[in-house]
């Protein structure tokens, strides 16, 4: 049967791909050893997992299917960087061949692909998208609420971002750098930060730039790390005590440490679908592993924001292309249909209490979001 | 038991493969066993066909796969050993016998599922993995015969892609009741350690620890093979979620 929507992921830990094991092997078997899955999971071939059905608040419901490329998630670094393209190509070719009319890649998916699409397969009637502009949306927003929480004023902070020129980077700066004091732009290639630092300086924007974040001579109050850091401890440097970080990189590795036990860590980009989200076989507890009911990565719920509202288009493609105005629509469209801010999160748990929480995800009450029509549902 | 065939003649001495011969050995026995109860398989399918083009086709493939075992036992000479083979081997002989139940039940595509997609899926994957790492001919006769195999699978997907347009759910149902039958077996026989015992095959002690002797491992035979079974049964249009399950409830 044909799908609206297709979502391309992976597993972010051994314990998450020991756990979907576990659910496609029932209940009668006896869980693999880790070592068993560890030699099993690197030699499956992308595809399809499970069936996704999502309801919209404005009463849409669009189908769609989890693909998983099976990374293995200790090989994410550049060395398998081919082998994870050619997964991610053949997940691609997976939601064709579902029938799905655009596609969501996962984050890591994203970073992979966005400067690449024309390495995913021929495709006739199925669009991509990286996500990005929903992922940007989500990581902004988290920035204010947690400016709002900490009582902190964005006008008087100097930000930093870490991974400053990659898609999702570029966009948290462009939308937020017009609000800040100050400007601290970090990433490897110099040429690009250096065309980036232009732009926002044509707008009057006071820009520093970094390829390493020793050089900065000043300190951040807000962080927004888009680049997935090998070692968290690359954070101290240049960062105020009690500094507002946003862990938007992947996957989300940042904890408070000894060099930063002030700071107010919150896990960025990620969205809560109020309408509900309904997986079969049920993988609830297995794909969403958040501390809250139907979160999802915003890159994967902008495709399916964009099912529900019916525009089946490429909305974030390339790398570079994000704009506030961009940012700004697609935040539209998600609020149409009640994907708002997920509540924030980090390593120890919730940074909001419940009750700021509901305020925050408007309509449906986090934590116990709409279940009306799943009560309603064919299993 | 005897071997079903002896193919083998006076070993060769052979100096360069010698300190890892006893492991080429029993990799080689696996092997011709393997082609063997193909040759077996093919045969007994040539008595069901009723089209003569297909008996004709049984019978070729039955011939082709005895000169793969002979070929195996020819590299074995090379090397200096005598390769055995045993179909009666526990194993082997649980796969012959739920090859022979599709043969008593005349059922032609059970018998291509169970011959071309499982069992030649494993010999497919493992025979590649080997050729690319065993040296001189010894790898190249394993690379060639991948291939050959690999001929036989297309032949059989047309027939059996056919088969399942006609009713799809009726298929797939085909296709898990011998998956269990057939892959749980060949998921015994893959797994990382016998832990049912000595499998009858290998000449002497267990072969899989020493395989990293020879820049191969259990794990990675398995995986290979796994991966070419889904891959196939991908191309014959089974939902991958489906295949996906069954895979994973195999035992390890």
């Amino acid at each position: 049967m044909d799908v609206d929507f297709a979502l391309i992921g992976h597993q972010e830990s051994w314990r998450a791909a020991a756990d979907l094991v576990a659910v496609l092997r029932g209940p009668v078997r006896a869980p693999l050893p880790d070592d068993e899955i560890k030699d099993i999971l690197p030699w499956i071939p992308p595809r399809a997992v499970c069936h996704v059905d999502i309801r919209s608040t404005a009463g849409a419901t669009a189908r769609g299917v989890y693909i998983d490329s099976f990374i293995p998630p200790d090989r994410l670094e550049a060395a398998y960087v081919h082998e994870n393209i050619a997964r991610v190509r053949g997940a691609a070719a997976s939601a064709i061949k579902a029938g799905a009319k655009i596609v969501s890649l996962g984050g890591f998916s994203s970073i992979l692909i966005e400067g690449n699409f024309d390495q995913l397969p021929e495709r006739r009637d199925t669009v991509f998208t990286t996500g990005n502009t929903l992922t940007v949306a989500f990581i902004v927003q988290g920035i204010h609420a947690m400016c709002d929480l900490e009582g902190r004023n964005l006008r008087t902070s100097t930000l930093l971002v870490v991974g400053a020129t990659g898609d999702v980077g570029s966009g948290c700066v462009r939308c937020l750098a017009p609000f800040v004091k100050r400007v601290l732009l970090s990433a490897r290639n110099g040429e690009r930060l250096r065309k980036l630092a232009a732009e926002l300086k044509s707008k009057g924007i006071q820009v520093d730039i970094a390829t390493n974040l020793e050089q900065f001579s000043s300190a951040a109050d807000i962080v927004i790390c888009a680049a997935s850091l090998a070692s968290p401890s690359l954070l101290p440097y240049r960062i105020s005590s009690g500094a507002i970080v946003c862990d938007a990189g992947y996957p989300k590795n940042l904890c408070r440490s000894a060099e930063t036990p002030d700071a107010r860590i919150f896990f960025g980009g990620l969205g809560q679908i109020t309408g509900g989200m309904k997986f079969a076989p049920d993988f609830g507890g297995i794909l969403n592993r958040h501390p809250f009911p139907d979160v999802v990565h915003g890159c994967l719920l902008e495709g399916m924001a964009l099912a529900l509202e019916g525009r089946f288009e490429p909305f974030s493609q390339g790398r570079g292309f994000i704009t506030p105005e961009r940012v700004e629509a697609m935040e539209s469209i998600a609020a149409r249909h009640g994907i708002y801010l997920a509540p924030l999160y980090n390593a120890d748990g919730p940074v909001q209490d419940p009750l700021h929480c509901q305020t925050a995800s408007s309509t449906a009450g986090v934590g116990e979001p709409s279940r009306e029509y799943f009560a309603n549902s064919p299993s | 038991m005897e071997p079903l065939l002896d193919v083998n003649a006076s070993p060769v001495a052979c100096t360069s493969l010698a300190t890892n011969a006893p492991i080429w050995q029993d990799i080689l026995a696996q092997a011709m066993t393997g082609e063997l109860l193909a040759a077996m398989n093919y045969a007994s399918l040539s008595e069901i066909c009723d089209d003569p083009a297909e008996v004709a086709d049984a019978l070729e493939h039955a011939e082709g796969e005895r000169g793969h075992a002979a070929s195996f036992a020819a590299e074995g000479r090379k090397i200096g050993v005598h390769v055995l083979n045993n179909v009666d081997a526990k194993h082997w002989k649980r796969l012959r016998e739920a090859f022979l139940r599709c043969i008593a039940e005349r059922d032609f595509i059970a018998c291509l599922i169970v011959q071309e997609i499982m069992l030649e899926s494993f010999a497919v994957a493992s025979y590649s993995r080997v050729g690319r790492v065993a040296p001189g001919t010894l790898g190249q006769t394993f690379a060639r015969i991948a291939a050959e195999e690999e001929d036989h699978v297309d032949h059989a997907m047309s027939i059996l892609r056919a088969e399942r347009a006609l009713d799809a759910q009726r298929f797939d149902d085909k296709v898990h009741r011998l998956h269990v039958e057939v892959m749980t077996t060949l998921a015994q026989m893959l797994a990382k350690e016998c832990k049912d015992g000595h499998c009858e095959v290998c000449h002497a002690s267990c072969v899989k620890p020493s395989l990293f002797d020879v820049r191969l491992s259990a794990a990675e035979l398995r995986g290979a093979s796994l991966q070419q079974y889904l891959k196939t049964l991908d191309m014959l249009g089974i939902p991958g979620e489906l295949t996906l399950e069954w895979v994973t409830q195999l035992p390890v």
